[in-house]
């Protein structure tokens, strides 16, 4: 399609989706979803999530960032939330807080996160109460460092990953003592 | 400078506030305010109050729209609401349902 | 085994270890580690390197694989074909397409969503 442009002086809030690309100068408030290429400008700023085929930041994004082919996030790029997409790349000067994941990997220290979920892990069944195995690395356990994987059975088909290193350990979900301990942690 | 552009096949729902021209040719729900023209091409379909400097319609908008200057309802668009512009023109062939404040 | 020079260490292709590798200077791996390193000069995990373990340095370069945390002073890169696992800090933080990651980036971001930016 004719790409749509919510321009500079513009302000949307509300969500916005469709086919075809988009480009965002503006402010969007609400999620974003478009079929096709995604821009966010140097000085645009979306307060939702956003999806799309291939999607290049340059702007603020507090939201989770979800591209079907690639998130590419340039220099100036903030973003506050999970990016994911088989293709990603950060550039240097680019800012990232949350977690990125190229399809394929396993979910960080999210358990039975569904394989296909690009949210952020906080609308969850209830099945696991969401028992956050936080980062907290602890430098002195050099034996445990190595077995993060522990609270996270691979959620998906290791098929690379295999290659390059030992599959992370299947073990089942927490014991029940480390599920307490570990709920302290959560955030 | 090229604005804001709502595509065909974009839709929005929420409201829109902007300081430029705004372009629709896709969908809009909700609120549609600038200081600047708006214009509503052929395959726009758009539930909202429009407000804005200048206002011209060729697809359909169905809520009630305020110009400062202008509103000019093209052949073959439709508007369903009531207008408040100093001037109004409808074009033969379009169709317009509501009723027209020109109150200056 | 391990080659010391002014420049740094490197652990070569075809070394396996396995325990902390930890010192001043700079750190190349090209082979295998199991345990975690803390250097005070850059690390580097080369193409086809492996590492599992705990990162600290003064920067780290991974074109090979990581699966372990990483906190560095300086910039952290992540090349195209890299594998990398675990939490990444560091002053800056790049991943080039091409990469296979699943990393936690903990990057103080200032989020300015209020008012439109004007320049």
């Amino acid at each position: 399609m004719n790409g749509s442009v919510i321009g500079r002086g513009t302000v949307v809030r509300g969500n916005v989706r469709g086919s075809g690309s988009l480009e965002i100068l503006g402010r969007v408030e609400g999620d974003v979803s478009v079929s096709g290429e995604l821009l966010l400008g140097e000085e645009s700023a979306v307060k939702g999530s956003v999806s799309g085929s291939h999607i290049t930041v340059s702007g603020a994004v507090q939201g989770d960032v979800r591209g079907s082919e690639a998130v590419l996030l340039e220099r100036g790029a903030r973003v506050v939330g999970d990016l994911t997409a088989p293709r990603i790349g950060v550039a240097t000067g680019a800012l990232v807080k949350g977690l990125v994941r190229t399809d394929g990997e396993p979910v960080l220290g999210t358990p039975r996160r569904p394989a296909t979920a690009g949210a952020r892990p906080v609308a969850f069944p209830a099945r696991a109460p969401a028992p956050v195995p936080a980062p907290a690395p602890k430098p002195s356990e050099p034996s445990e460092t190595v077995e993060e994987p522990e609270s996270e059975p691979p959620p998906l088909p290791q098929e690379k990953a295999a290659r390059e290193a030992p599959p992370p350990p299947v073990v089942p979900a927490l014991a029940k003592g480390a599920k307490a301990k570990k709920k302290k942690r959560e955030d | 400078m090229a604005g804001t552009v709502i595509g065909e096949g974009l839709s929005i729902e929420g409201d829109v506030s902007s300081e430029e021209e705004v372009v629709v040719q896709g969908n809009l729900r909700g609120k549609l305010t600038t200081t600047d023209a708006v214009s509503v091409g052929s395959s726009a379909v758009i539930e909202a109050d429009v407000s804005a400097q200048s206002l011209t319609i060729a697809g359909q908008v169905t809520g009630d729209v305020t110009a400062a200057e202008r509103v000019d309802l093209q052949a073959g668009g439709r508007l369903i609401g009531d207008v408040k512009a100093s001037r109004l023109t409808i074009a033969d062939g379009a169709s317009f349902k509501g009723n027209v404040d020109m109150d200056v | 085994m391990m080659r010391h020079s002014s420049e740094g260490s490197v652990l070569g292709p075809s070394t396996r270890v396995t325990g902390r590798i930890s010192g001043e200077g700079a750190l190349r791996v090209e082979g295998g580690l199991k345990g975690d390193i803390s250097v005070s000069g850059p690390a580097e995990i080369a193409e086809g390197a492996s590492v599992e373990g705990s990162v600290h340095a003064e920067s780290l370069e991974v074109a090979g694989s990581l699966l372990g945390d990483a906190v560095t002073r300086g910039p952290i890169a992540v090349r195209a074909g890299a594998v990398v696992r675990g939490d990444l800090r560091g002053s800056e933080i790049s991943i080039e397409p091409g990469s296979r990651v699943s990393v936690r980036l903990d990057t103080q971001v200032e989020l300015d969503l209020g008012a439109p930016r004007r320049r």
